[in-house]
Formats: C-alpha cells, sequence, structure tokens
C-alpha cells in the first residue's frame, strides 16, 4: 500500500492477543494519534463512482 | 449532393469557428497510438492517424455512465426517487472519424433505436453530434471493412466525408447536419460535383485496391442455426480464449451493458458499464443457473451473434464493420476472419472438419 | 531457439501415438505478426501445426487449471514454475501431466516493438539474435536482446524447473540480474509522486480484465471483482476502483507469481501492471528468502511460518 502512495503511517499492523488489554490500549491509541498527525486521507478516497 | 474543397490553411481557421458551435472531438495521440477525446482550446485532431486503439463508440456511449441518481436521506421531499441525470447534449462533432466506425453506429442503432424500444441517452446523443468523416487512403492489413458491408470510402453514418488530396480536403455533404457544419466553419469553396464524385470515385477504387483481407459471408444467412451451433469446430476455436473483455469493449458494435446502483453516504446513482458476453457472470440468472458457464459456450455465442443471428434478424449483413481491433487486440490472437470462414463454410453434411 | 519447432512436433506425435497423452497444449502460428496461438492437439497428424518462437509469451500453465485429461504442455522456465504452484494448490495433478520443458531465450516485446516503430507492421522475422520488423515501405532490425519483455530482461529461471522430457539443452541462466531497479526507483519516490506514478499507469486501463484472465494464478471461480453481494469493489472506471482491482489482484498474487509477464503481454492497452506484483516479489524474496514455484516440496509463504521470520513491519 505505501508502494503505491498511501502514507506509510495510515496502515499500521500489530499483534495483539485478547489477554493483552493493555498493549490494546496502547496500539489504539498510539494509532489513532498518529492518524490524527496524518490528517484526513485525501488520496485513496471513493465517494460516488466517477462515471460519465 | 454538394462538394466543397477544404484548403489545409483554411483547416485550422474553420475548425476554430466550430469550436464556437461545437463540443469538438477527434483523434489525439495517446501514449503511442491514439484515442477520441474532447478537443481542447486550440488543441486539432490528428488527421495523420490510422485509427484509434478503442473504438470512438464511448463518445456517444461511454463506458460507465449515469443514469439516475437518488438520495436516501427520508428529510428530503424526493428520497429514494430515482432522478434523472442531468445530461448535456450541446451540439457535437466528431473530427475525422473513419467510415467504419461511423457506419458501426448505424448498426448499433438498429438496435437502441426501435419504435418498441429507445435508449434515450444514446439516441440524444447520437442525435446531437455530427459526423466528419476522414476516408481512409492506407487501410492496413487487418482491415475487412469491404466484406463487412462498409469500406475505406463508405458513406453511411457520415454527415461530412473528408478525402485527402494533399493540400485539401475534397469534402462531399452528405446530410443537412454536414452543410449546416460546413456552414459553420465557413468552408465555402463549392466545387463542381460531378467531377469530384467521380474524383472520389477514383479514390475509393485505389484504397479499395489496398485492402487485402476479406470475409466470407455470402453464405451465412442461408445457414441453419441448430447445425452451425452443434458445429465441432467451436471447440477448436474456442480454446484459447481467456475470457476477458477485450473484443467487446474495442469493438465498435459491441452494445451490451449491465445496470447497477452504488450509494454513498445518504446519495447514490444508478449508473450502467459496458459489459461482456465473455465474461462467466453475464448470463447468470438469479436462480443461480447460468446457461453459458462453459467458455466454449461462450465464444460461440458471441460468434453467431456477430455472424448469424444479426444477419438473420435484420437482413442487413454481419454486425460487424472490418475495423480489425478485435483481430490485433486479442491476447490470445482469435481472429474473427477465420472464424467467419468457418462458419461460412460449414457443411453440416460432410464428413470432414473444414480445414482451419 | 531455432530448432524447437520441429522439436515439439516431433514429441507431440510422439505422445500422442503413443497415446502417453490425450491432448498436446501448444501454440499455432497467429494471424497478425508477433502472435502465436494457444493450441491443443489431440491427433497426432495435427502436432505439425504447433510452433515455437519468441512470441510464446502466454503461459499455456493458464489452460490446465481443472482439467481431468492426460496433457502434455510445453513450459518455459516460468510456466514451469506456474506447474508446480497448480500442483500445489491442486488446480491439477502431477500425474496427468507430461511436461515438455523449453528451456528459454526470452520473448520479445510485441508492445514495445510497435511503440519504436512508425507504421503498421505486417512482418517480424527473427534470427541469430536480430529481429526484423518490416512494414510497407519500412523495415528495421533490433537486436533481440533490446526488444526483449521487461520480465525477460530480468529473468533468472529460464531453465524449466520441472520437466517430464526437454525440447533442448538448458540455456544458460542470466547472470548478475538486478530485479528490483525500478522498484526501488518507486521506493525513492514520496508519497505525492508514488500516487501520481500509478495514477497515471492505470489512467488508460479499460477493466476487461485481460491481465487476470491471462493469468493462471487468477482461476477463482468468481473473482472479488465480480461479486455483488456484497460489492468488494466497484465495476465503473472509476479511478480508485480500477486501482483497487489491480492492488488487491497483486496481493491475491503474493507469494505465487513467477513474473512470467502474461498479463502485460494481454493487456490490450499496453499496462505495465507487473509494478503492483513485482513489490509483493520484492518483499517475499526480501523479507523470507521466497521464490514461487522453485519445488513441489515448500509450502507457500502464506501457509507457513519460520520463528526467525522478520516483524519489523509489525507492532
Amino acid at each position: 500500500m505505501a508502494h503505491m502512495g498511501v502514507e506509510p503511517d495510515r496502515i499500521q499492523l500489530s499483534w495483539v492477543s485478547s489477554a493483552e488489554s493493555n498493549k490494546f490500549v496502547e496500539v489504539v491509541k498510539d494509532v489513532t494519534a498518529s492518524i490524527k498527525a496524518l490528517g484526513p486521507n485525501r488520496n485513496f478516497v471513493k465517494t460516488v463512482a466517477k462515471v460519465a | 449532393m454538394t462538394f466543397v474543397k477544404i484548403d489545409k490553411n483554411a483547416w485550422e481557421a474553420g475548425l476554430a469557428r466550430l469550436a464556437a458551435a461545437y463540443r469538438l472531438f477527434g483523434p489525439v495521440k495517446e501514449g503511442h497510438s491514439h484515442e477520441f477525446k474532447a478537443l481542447d482550446a486550440g488543441q486539432r485532431p490528428d488527421m495523420a492517424y490510422v485509427n484509434t486503439r478503442r473504438s470512438p463508440k464511448a463518445l456517444i456511449y461511454p463506458q460507465s455512465e449515469k443514469m439516475f441518481d437518488f438520495s436516501l436521506d427520508e428529510t428530503q421531499a424526493d428520497h429514494h426517487i430515482l432522478r434523472e441525470a442531468e445530461k448535456d447534449y450541446a451540439p457535437c462533432a466528431v473530427i475525422g472519424i473513419r467510415p467504419c466506425d461511423a457506419d458501426a453506429f448505424l448498426l448499433v442503432r438498429k438496435n437502441f433505436d426501435t419504435p418498441e424500444y429507445r435508449d434515450p441517452y444514446w439516441v440524444k446523443a447520437y442525435e446531437a453530434t455530427t459526423f466528419v468523416g476522414l476516408a481512409c487512403s492506407a487501410p492496413c492489413s487487418t482491415c475487412f471493412c469491404t466484406t463487412a458491408g462498409s469500406g475505406p470510402f463508405h458513406e453511411a453514418g457520415l454527415d461530412l466525408l473528408l478525402a485527402d488530396e494533399g493540400g485539401t480536403y475534397l469534402a462531399k455533404v452528405l446530410t443537412p447536419k454536414g452543410a449546416s457544419l460546413v456552414e459553420a466553419a465557413g468552408w465555402g469553396d463549392a466545387t463542381d460535383a460531378q467531377a469530384a464524385e467521380s474524383r472520389l470515385q477514383e479514390l475509393r477504387a485505389a484504397a479499395e485496391e489496398r485492402i487485402v483481407s476479406r470475409v466470407p459471408t455470402a453464405k451465412l444467412k442461408d445457414q441453419k442455426i441448430n447445425p452451425l451451433f452443434e458445429a465441432p469446430f467451436w471447440q477448436e476455436v474456442a480454446f484459447s480464449c481467456i475470457n476477458c473483455g477485450t473484443c467487446t469493449y474495442v469493438c465498435p458494435t459491441c452494445w451490451c451493458f449491465d445496470i447497477q446502483d452504488e450509494v454513498h453516504g445518504k446519495e447514490g446513482i444508478r449508473y450502467r458499464n459496458w459489459d461482456s458476453c465473455m465474461y462467466p457472470l453475464f448470463t447468470h440468472h438469479g436462480s443461480g443457473h447460468n446457461p453459458r458457464n462453459q467458455k466454449t459456450q461462450r465464444v460461440r455465442q458471441r460468434f453467431m451473434h456477430k455472424l448469424k443471428y444479426y444477419v438473420d434478424k435484420y437482413g442487413d449483413g454481419i454486425q460487424c464493420v472490418g475495423c480489425g481491433r478485435c483481430i490485433r487486440l486479442c491476447p490470445v490472437n482469435i481472429d474473427i476472419r477465420r472464424v467467419c470462414n468457418l462458419m461460412n463454410h460449414f457443411d453440416a453434411t460432410a464428413c470432414a472438419i473444414p480445414a482451419a | 531457439m531455432t530448432g524447437y519447432t520441429e522439436k515439439i512436433r516431433e514429441i507431440a506425435a510422439r505422445l500422442l501415438t503413443e497415446k502417453t497423452v490425450e491432448m498436446v497444449i501448444g501454440f499455432r502460428k497467429g494471424t497478425v505478426p508477433m502472435m502465436n496461438e494457444p493450441y491443443f492437439v489431440k491427433n497426432p497428424l495435427e502436432a505439425a501445426n504447433l510452433v515455437w518462437d519468441s512470441n510464446c509469451g502466454i503461459n499455456l500453465t493458464n489452460y490446465l487449471t481443472d482439467r481431468k485429461e492426460k496433457i502434455a504442455v510445453l513450459a518455459k522456465g516460468c510456466d514451469s514454475r506456474n506447474i508446480v504452484t497448480h500442483i500445489i494448490e491442486n488446480k491439477v495433478k502431477r500425474e496427468q501431466l507430461h511436461i515438455i520443458g523449453v528451456p528459454c531465450q526470452g520473448m520479445i516485446d510485441r508492445h514495445g516493438i510497435s511503440d519504436r516503430v512508425d507504421g503498421e507492421i505486417l512482418k517480424v522475422v527473427e534470427s541469430d539474435g536480430r529481429v526484423v520488423v518490416s512494414g510497407r515501405g519500412f523495415e528495421q532490425t533490433f537486436d533481440k536482446a533490446d526488444v526483449l519483455q521487461a520480465n525477460c530482461r530480468l529473468c533468472i529461471h529460464r531453465n524449466p524447473v520441472i520437466y517430464d522430457e526437454l525440447v533442448a539443452e538448458p540455456v544458460p541462466e542470466q547472470q548478475d540480474v538486478d530485479r528490483y531497479v525500478e522498484e526501488r526507483r518507486i521506493e525513492a519516490m514520496d508519497v505525492q509522486e508514488r500516487w501520481a506514478y500509478f495514477d497515471e499507469l492505470l489512467a488508460t486501463c479499460i477493466r476487461c480484465y485481460a491481465c487476470r484472465n491471462a493469468c493462471p494464478l487468477c482461476y477463482c471461480p468468481t473473482c472479488f471483482v465480480d461479486e455483488s453481494r456484497p460489492q468488494w469493489v466497484g465495476k465503473s472506471i472509476d479511478p480508485i476502483d480500477t486501482r483497487t482491482f489491480h492492488f488487491l489482484r497483486a496481493y491475491h498474487c503474493a507469494g505465487r507469481c513467477t513474473d512470467c509477464g502474461a498479463c502485460e503481454r494481454a493487456c490490450p492497452m499496453g499496462i505495465n501492471m507487473r509494478v503492483f506484483t513485482r513489490k509483493l516479489e520484492k518483499d517475499c524474496f526480501e523479507l523470507y528468502g521466497w521464490e514461487a514455484g522453485m519445488s513441489l516440496d515448500q509450502r507457500p509463504p502464506l501457509d507457513t511460518y519460520k520463528l526467525d521470520d522478520p516483524e519489523i513491519f509489525i507492532k
């Protein structure tokens, strides 16, 4: 996705077990913060199909 | 019929005047090939082109076209009601279309404009358009227009036919729309009709002489449908097909489409996309049954439609104008000329399969 | 690859006469320059129609999917790796196949050659490493190395990895090939440049699916783009939907694509969509040391894990 021009931080991967509630909270907070820092997604947006 | 001589020095000025009265479209270089595009102010059609990769059918019949829009917002008075999409059918002029492609519109019109059914989008777009054709002086090796009911100087479907004479275009005015266009462009250099007509016929003969591809179609009408349908050659014809949509999408006479809705939030549109009989889901019924779920059935269907069913239904020749695009662009080189030959010469009573 | 045609005809006729196989899948001569048509032969007398040259870029493994007969199939290096993948994925059984391996010296780029020549090409003749392209009133000669298909230029597996017999002696593999120059060039671009690069790449896509259908890996009875309940991707030529089709298809080929180039060869618009699959191939190779289809004994990368698999991308 990053290769194609989506900002690298917009998509993040993490392993979180259902027993790792603290880690889950941290990951959610971190990802939310980094996405907010990036601002709204402008490139990869589909609204209504662009047709004639 | 009136004829006009257009000096190439007057050509540009004429186009500029036309741009005031019509939205202009013409062949434009795109990478290493050409496509028909809307001409920007000052942009000229490339009259030295051979033919476009895709057919110009998209000018009248876009690949993806909005038909209706609607709102799902229940606070709106017209929620859940289909509203006709706003369309612009201002006069258009297509400059430099080849006779085969112009003829193709007439073949499609047979189906899209009947007393029973009228495709309002197609018909309105078509009627708003004036077609200025460019006769072919150098047909390609894959052009078989003359045996497909068309030709390099064919006039059907055109409002004005231009023949390139070097420093001038010899222009034959074919319809009142063509006459209006000539007037709007200010190309008023009338010339003797009789002399011009003979000159045109001369050029036509020279161009037709250069056509090397021919398809035999004389026996198609008399072939009985069922034996042709069950002919043993279909398996061999269909084997290489990968069931993509290339042939159908580049073909000027293929007309199938699929309608669907797309919603985003509380707004939506109902639009249509070109569809292809080559796709497995083309005949997928709501029940789940698919009468053409095998590749061979679909390939057979396409050639039967183009070269037999259309012939029988309209009595006006095959549903093909010989532009050669499918031949040049098919990823696996399935050749309609070969298939037409097999179908035309098929003899249900003979023991041997016709030679490939 | 001169002399291959005669050998192929001989092998095919023999296999059919001895009833070792029920059909032979190969190519017959095309009706336009630089094209050959995938073709099957059941009658030994028709083996004489088989040909082989540098226009056999379509991957014949595509025609093996779900077939039940005993089949002999011509396979270049890349094709043979797709056969391995097909067997691992249960689309065909090893016992059904008699693989006629073809050590390949590269296919020529039909789109590339048409682009470099002005005028309609009427004839293309290849001999001694030179490709002579001619039309009405012109003739141009190219070095075959200059007009190779893009994937062939970078090929490091020209010889079949699996076969029952070979058409010729193995050819030397290309050495010192840097396969990922273009990928690194894109990786060096900033986000907006990359977005624009891919936008431009796909601008002429007409959603014909020739690339998908020419690909032996794409054998799903209903492709994700054709689903409508739910509809994952729009079917129009909307640029976002078109891009989604391409990158999602590449994802489905991740770790399976052998870079055979059939997709680019098939595309009627000349789009270089291998840019998508090659990035994933690069990642598989650099992260997991994986090359698709090299051995029947290896499980695919999305199927297995090793304890020391890199995890740098996981937070």
